[in-house]
């Protein structure tokens, strides 16, 4: 087999070729196909630069030869095949590398700040280009999870959940660059491993390790509410660990049989929550209840969701990265995985931006960029950490912050929005 | 006949002439009827139907009336009688019946004998042969003729061949020509009838030829082209039967076999099978030097040796010759002993054993147990997913908090850390002043307790991880408590840690003599029992954590006490010496049981969270099972590891255990442990773990598994924890 048929066709405007069979080698490559389009397109355009491209055979990233990627998915090579161009994603771009005093737990980002919590038991912002601006103590334990509620110019608010098993809801002056605790949320008889702020920004979500999901209202009052087991506690401690006001849940989802890890709002009264009895269930806030539930075979560490692809990814104590989809009401469905990863993937988070680009952190030191379209290799591997990846965060502006146990920050730049995104 | 009749009238005409006259009709009758024959044979074609049709006498009379009409007055007679009939005839064979007239001679006597068809022998002895139509006697003709008048007639008469007597009448009846050529042609198989001719052309009426017209021009019947309803009877009532079943398909007939093997079901162990068993016949040794002619010189005996032999009994001798040597081949003399060797051949061969040696040929695979494949055990630990490093000495033991968020370690570097299972963070370090030896988390999930065995000493450490709640009740729980009144008589002295150690999280300090080996909690949390490098009968003790009093359960020492271990259910009490382990019942205080291992040296022991069944480790690596409802005796010895095993480990809920080995591998095999006590657990090797390096000859000290995950830790000499998934 030395030739094939192959017909080009892309979705961008700017780098469309004739729509007529060519006649390829079949052991080409990627370079081989893309300098074939160059050629064409040099032709057809008196001016052009040389633009590498990517190739996709029925939806699939070609990633080796044209003739075995086809071999590996069953297309015959008897007929016409159809290969969509688009322009390569370029590599992402190291920007930043922010040092903390100890591991990274969670990355929250704007477009101007990065919120990070810490295992030195605080959390920290920082601003896009690297400066930290604001270091937040007051928890007594780890931080384990962190949230912006609000983001204004003058003020923001932001949350951050704690092993000591409290939430603390702060309001930071950006001004004055003064940080004030507003509320400490309590309730939680475990490490409040994940928490997040709804789509309103008015209520938030919490997972924590006592096997509870609590809604919680994220709008700053100046009244404290009850402590119902207040009374039984010695006043003196009450006092030594109170910063802010005491806040409690507005309702309390239990259902899970092991301790939440990750937890999500995936519609405006719907959430996610993932666990240790490896289940991912969704919840109806507002009538309180179970709607679905999702049973994998693993932990689960992460979940992400996605409003562009409306789909769960999902990364659990395996090397796999899974794909749900949420509405079906049988659960147990994983679309897709996705396999590189040697270590367990420790997070997940998909683009804000493109609807089928994810990334992912790992135990084995290794970010690794994922195109849906590709799930037996990733876009690109950022192997900068050092020790194990605990979280990752992409940023609406195409940032892609990753924190691990090597207590550095990394932030590259990355733009997927090239070409075929919106085509 | 006629003919013959009227050749004879010469005789008989004379006779009666008148009397014929007169009697005609009777007569005739007679004749005519005789008569009839011939004229159907001579005259077949002028006989008509309407004849045939008539009666019997009116045939008759008719017949008459046709021979005699013109000659007699009487036949005359009856022919006007009958003229109907007569005419018709007339007209229909007129001419060939004149001939015949005019042949006919009118003196024919018309004798008519009544007696009818009887043997005419019966008339023998009578002169007379019958009667006539009157009633008088018919004479026989007066045959006085002698032979010699025979002859002369016979010589004489040249008519006399075709002469014949008419049996009836006695006379005698010359055959006329016609007669006698009738007679041949009989003879001959020919037709009676000259003029008959047997081979006329067939007319084929119905042939293949289709001709122009039909056979019949008679238009179709309507049944011809209308279904038959009686037709469609006969068929609906066969399809009803065929659907009822009544009426079946013919049955394929059975093939059988044109042959087969007449002996294919002989039995092979009947009378004539077993001669079919041969047994070979015993061989003959083959010859050796010694039986040379020419012998190497060391098998030639010497002269004692030669002596020895002839002082053997024949039986006892191991050659029955004595080696020889000769010069050459032709100097070797006769044989001797041939026809003696010839003899005990045959001795050898009618003596030989008759019993066929059976010899099993067993495939050694089915020998083996078929064992499910581990890959349908899922879910089992199977590669290492996190490494929890911060250690410097080896770490000699483990514990996970009955949650499973935080893990608790002791090495040999003097400290305790805490770890979160999750992440492998170091949440906390315990220097401890010493050689951790075992460490235990409290397993009741209401306390926030560790236990700290080092060296002399076991400390109850509040780690102050997990529910602030929980650690802070069970602080409360320990500072709450009052000493009783009068002083207990203790083996051990309790001591309430302050300043640095109680910031640290220690809480009490229970000081020992004796270096402490081990230290287990009871399931319920409030008792743990401590083990002492003591030959005494203090080895073991039992501690009560909430009341602070501490005893000495046994009163004489067994052996070196190597392990303890609660039942987790029953009040059991487990006690691993080297040899042995001891099974107590902790309510009647009494020895309940003695398990033997059957090894040299127990090392760790682990026992099936329903409480049935036992792991024992040793340091002959061995591991052995027990099923304690079962026997004393181990159910199943596992020798997998390559060196001394260190620990062993049940896991809470999945059917796994595990053990880890100074070669520095942990072996996971799923132990699968039945309700129904007549199903024995199965056991099968599932993984074996590597990842620990050996160090100072050791390899892994302490397995354990996750209490809710299948997720194994294993401690090791190279300073690690890992935790495989």
């Amino acid at each position: 087999m030395a030739q094939l048929q192959a017909r080009f066709f892309t979705g961008n405007r700017k780098y469309v070729v004739d729509d007529v069979p060519f006649s390829i080698p079949a052991a080409s490559e990627i370079t081989d196909l893309s300098n074939i389009i160059n050629k064409l397109l040099e032709a057809k355009h008196e001016v052009h630069k040389y633009v590498e491209f990517d190739f996709l055979v029925k939806g699939q990233f070609l990633r080796m030869s044209l003739v075995k990627h086809m071999e590996v998915e069953n297309i015959s090579t008897e007929e016409v095949v159809e290969i969509e161009y688009v322009e390569k994603y370029t590599a992402p771009q190291p920007e930043e590398c922010m040092f903390h005093d100890d591991w990274i737990s969670s990355i929250e980002a704007t477009e101007e700040w990065i919120l990070t919590g810490s295992y030195d038991q605080t959390s920290r912002i920082w601003s896009i280009d690297g400066k930290s601006i604001m270091t937040i103590a007051g928890h007594t334990e780890v931080v384990k999870d962190v949230a912006w509620v609000k983001k204004d110019s003058l003020s923001c608010l932001l949350l951050s959940a704690s092993l000591d098993q409290t939430i603390l809801l702060w309001e930071w002056n950006v001004e004055r660059n003064k940080v004030k605790a507003l509320h400490c949320c309590r309730g939680h008889a475990g490490s409040v491993d994940s928490i997040a702020v709804d789509c309103t920004r008015t209520k938030f979500c919490s997972g924590s390790w006592d096997k509870m999901l609590k809604i919680w209202s994220a709008v700053p009052t100046d009244e404290e509410d009850e402590m119902e087991e207040a009374a039984n506690r010695p006043r003196k401690k009450q006092k030594i660990e109170q910063l802010g006001l005491t806040r409690t849940p507005v309702a309390t989802f239990s259902g899970h049989t092991e301790a939440v890890s990750s937890v999500l709002w995936s519609d405006a009264e719907e959430i996610c929550s993932a666990s240790w009895d490896h289940t991912i269930k969704i919840w109806d806030v507002e009538t309180g209840g179970l709607k679905s539930t999702l049973t994998g075979n693993k932990v689960f560490n992460s979940i992400s969701y996605s409003q562009l692809c409306r789909r769960l990814a999902s990364g659990s104590t395996d090397r796999h990265i899974r794909l749900w989809d949420p509405r079906t009401k049988d659960g147990s469905l994983v679309l897709l995985s996705l396999t590189s990863h040697t270590g367990w993937v420790t997070s997940v988070k998909w683009s804000p931006t493109h609807d089928q680009q994810l990334i992912s952190g790992s135990l084995d030191n290794v970010v690794k960029i994922w195109d849906t379209r590709s799930c037996k290799a990733p876009l690109y591997d950022l192997a900068a950490h050092e020790d194990k990846v605990l979280c990752v965060e992409w940023t609406e502006a195409g940032l892609l912050l990753s924190g691990g146990a090597d207590n550095k920050l990394y932030s590259y730049r990355y733009s997927a929005t090239t070409s075929d995104v919106g085509a | 006949m006629e003919r013959a009749g009227g050749a004879r009238c010469g005789l008989s005409s004379a006779l009666r002439a008148e009397a014929m006259e007169e009697h005609d009709q009777g007569s005739d009758g007679l004749t005519d009827s005789e008569e009839s024959i011939y004229s159907g044979l001579e005259d077949s074609g002028s006989d008509s139907s309407s004849e045939e049709e008539a009666a019997e006498d009116q045939d008759s009379g008719a017949e008459g009336e046709l021979k005699g009409g013109s000659r007699s007055t009487a036949a005359q007679a009856r022919k006007e009688q009958v003229p109907g009939t007569s005419r018709s005839v007339e007209s229909g064979s007129s001419l060939p019946l004149l001939d015949e007239y005019e042949e006919d001679s009118s003196d024919e006597e018309d004798v008519r004998n009544t007696v009818g068809n009887i043997p005419m022998e019966w008339y023998q002895d009578y002169p007379h042969a019958g009667y006539d139509l009157d009633g008088r006697r018919i004479y026989k003709p007066i045959r006085t003729k002698d032979e010699l008048d025979k002859f002369l007639e016979q010589m004489e008469n040249p008519d006399y061949w075709r002469t014949v007597q008419d049996k009836l009448t006695g006379a005698d009846v010359r055959l006329t020509d016609e007669q006698v050529e009738l007679v041949h042609r009989l003879q001959k198989g020919q037709f009676g009838d000259v003029n008959l001719n047997p081979y006329q052309p067939a007319v084929d009426f119905f042939s293949s030829q289709v001709m122009v017209h039909p056979v019949t021009n008679r238009p179709a019947d309507k049944r011809s082209f209308i279904p038959s309803l009686v037709e469609k009877e006969k068929v609906s009532k066969l399809v009803h039967a065929i659907k009822m079943g009544w009426i079946k398909p013919r049955k394929p007939r059975e093939a059988s076999p044109a042959y087969y093997d007449l002996w294919a079901q002989e039995d092979p162990n009947s009378i004539l099978g077993r001669h079919k068993m041969h047994v070979p016949a015993p061989k003959l040794r083959l010859p050796g030097h010694e039986e040379s002619y020419n012998p190497p010189p060391e098998y030639l005996p010497s002269e004692e040796e030669k002596l020895a032999w002839e002082q053997q009994e024949a039986a006892e001798r191991k050659l029955n010759f004595l080696p020889q040597q000769y010069r050459c081949l032709r100097a070797v003399p006769a044989y001797a002993r041939f026809i003696h060797e010839r003899f005990e051949r045959c001795l050898d061969l009618y003596l030989c054993p008759r019993q066929r040696k059976m010899r099993v040929n067993v495939d050694p695979e089915d020998l083996i147990p078929k064992l499910p494949r581990p890959r349908d055990l899922q879910p089992f630990p199977t590669t290492q997913a996190l490494v929890y490093r911060g250690h410097s000495g080896l770490v000699r033991c483990l514990s996970v908090s009955p949650s499973g968020q935080w893990l608790v370690s002791g090495s040999d570097d003097g400290t305790v850390r805490f770890w979160e299972v999750i992440s492998a963070r170091c949440m906390k370090t315990l220097p401890a002043q010493g050689v951790v030896r075992s460490v235990a988390w409290n397993p009741n999930p209401a306390v926030c307790l560790v236990a700290v065995a080092v060296e002399q000493s076991i400390l109850l450490v509040n780690p102050g991880l997990g529910d602030k709640l929980l650690w802070g009740a069970t602080d409360q729980v320990i500072e709450a408590y009052e000493p009783p009144e009068e002083e207990r008589l203790q083996p051990v002295t309790w001591a309430v840690a302050a300043g640095t150690e109680h910031s640290r999280g220690v809480r009490l300090i229970i000081q020992h003599g004796k270096p402490v080996q081990q230290v287990t909690w009871h399931p319920r949390g409030d008792y743990l029992a401590g083990v002492l490098a003591d030959n005494s009968h203090q080895q073991v003790l039992l501690h009560q954590a909430s009341r602070r009093w501490s005893q000495s359960p046994f009163r004489r020492s067994k052996g070196q006490v190597q392990r303890v271990l609660f039942h987790p259910l029953r009040p059991f009490f487990f006690v691993a010496t080297q040899r042995c382990v001891r099974v107590y019942n902790l309510l009647r205080q009494e020895l309940a049981k003695k398990l033997l291992p059957n090894c040299k040296w127990v090392s760790s022991m682990a026992v099936h969270p329903a409480g049935d069944n036992l792991i024992c480790g040793s340091y002959d690596s061995k591991l052995a099972w027990f099923d304690l409802d079962l026997s004393t005796k181990p159910y199943r010895v596992l020798r997998h590891h390559k060196k001394a095993l260190r620990s062993v480990a049940f896991h809470q809920h999945y059917p796994l255990f595990a053990s880890g080995s100074d070669d520095g591998s942990v072996i996971v095999c799923h132990g699968m442990v039945y309700n129904d006590l007549l199903q024995n657990p199965l056991i099968v090797p599932v993984k074996v773990l590597k990842g620990h390096a050996p160090a100072q000859d050791l390899g892994v000290l302490d397995v354990l598994f996750h209490p809710t995950q299948p997720w194994l830790f294993s401690s090791g000499a190279d300073a690690t924890i890992r935790l495989f998934t």
